[in-house]
């Protein structure tokens, strides 16, 4: 027996598309009702507006396909809520070129992650082999994803503690350095010597765990230490 | 020269609709929802590299795309600049008109195809 036949039995697959891009979530939308055995149970734009959902209507979605960037949060979140429903799956469909986001979106209780640049006819069959029961990911996959969050957490927490030794002083230096200032600029800004400038410099770069300037400002933006304007 | 291909020539080409934004899901669906909605153009796909080149030997009267280059803004008569950046804006471009729209519509991606399409008329 085919999958179609699989479906047609069992009723049409009800489908949530949360997606922000409106052309695009309305253009998977037609395209799923015109596909044997779809049926589109609900779109929406945002996080908000999947929270509105009629209770009536999630229960009886069985895919919903996530963006993870929504304009008012994080699609993570949302997974988790529809983890709770229990014929609910979660295919994860997004731009996101971090591995580390999909991972987390698997970790959250996402059956399936795929990349936007995937072919509309491999999204669509992924919807149906999940409601068919078949995994999109092997347990291989999902144990190495669930190390990769394990990873970045550690990184996480050690960066944490990293900025937390920082002083005040070591912040003002590092925003200076965010600002396009050079040594000497830095210390004309902060009133000090261009050596007592460099003893600060040796001093981040050593609290933070890198080998250069570059390193030193990549590191404090990445983790909301300075502001760059 | 045979009758179909005399007929041929002289029959109004119909108006050639090229999406070659990203993602491939976007530039997909998009491009299938013009084929099946709007019969009376041609849709036709590329990846964005490809843009240039195609512009250049096809002259399609509408393009969609996802970052403009200069040669498709001077070429090509109706384009559209879909989620620049993966942004909510886009921009429409008829003739010497733009227009900004935050959170384009499925809908006004189709009224600008029927603008294209008039051109050929």
């Amino acid at each position: 027996m085919t999958a179609i036949e699989d479906h047609t039995k069992d009723g049409p697959i009800r489908v949530l598309l949360v997606e922000d891009h409106a052309s695009f979530r309305q253009a998977l939308a037609f395209m799923l009702e015109r596909e044997p055995g779809f049926e589109v149970a609900g779109q929406v734009g945002s996080l908000a507006e999947a929270r509105e959902l009629n209770g009536e209507v999630l229960e009886k979605v069985e895919v919903a396909i996530v963006d993870l960037a929504l304009p008012d949060g994080d699609g993570l979140d949302l997974i988790e809520d529809l983890s709770s429903q229990p014929r609910t799956m979660t295919l994860v469909l997004s731009a996101s070129l971090e591995p580390g986001r999909f991972a987390r979106a698997v970790e959250a209780g996402a059956s399936g992650v795929l990349h936007k640049s995937t072919p509309i006819k491999d999204i669509v069959e992924a919807v149906r082999k999940l409601r068919a029961g078949e995994a999109l990911l092997s347990p291989a996959e999902v144990v190495e994803m669930l190390r990769l969050v394990g990873r970045e957490r550690q990184e996480e927490h050690a960066a944490r503690q990293a900025v937390e030794r920082l002083t005040p002083r070591e912040k003002e230096v590092l925003q200076a350095l965010a600002e396009g200032l050079e040594s000497r600029e830095i210390a004309e800004k902060l009133n000090v010597t261009v050596e007592t400038e460099r003893t600060h410099m040796v001093n981040i770069l050593h609290k933070l765990g890198v080998h250069s300037r570059l390193q030193a400002l990549v590191f404090a933006a990445r983790h909301g230490v300075v502001q760059i304007r | 020269m045979t009758l179909n291909a005399r007929a041929a020539e002289h029959r109004p080409r119909k108006a050639l609709v090229l999406l070659a934004n990203e993602p491939r899901a976007y530039r997909e669906s998009i491009a299938q929802v013009f084929r099946l909605l709007r019969p009376n153009v041609e849709v036709m796909t590329a990846e964005p590299n490809e843009l240039e080149d195609h512009v250049l030997r096809l002259a399609p009267e509408m393009v969609v795309f996802s970052k403009a280059t200069g040669l498709v803004r001077e070429r090509v008569p109706v384009w559209v600049e879909l989620y620049p950046e993966y942004g909510t804006r886009s921009v429409v471009g008829v003739g010497e008109e733009r227009s900004t729209i935050e959170e384009i519509q499925l809908s006004d991606l189709l009224s600008v195809v029927d603008r294209a399409e008039r051109l050929t008329h």
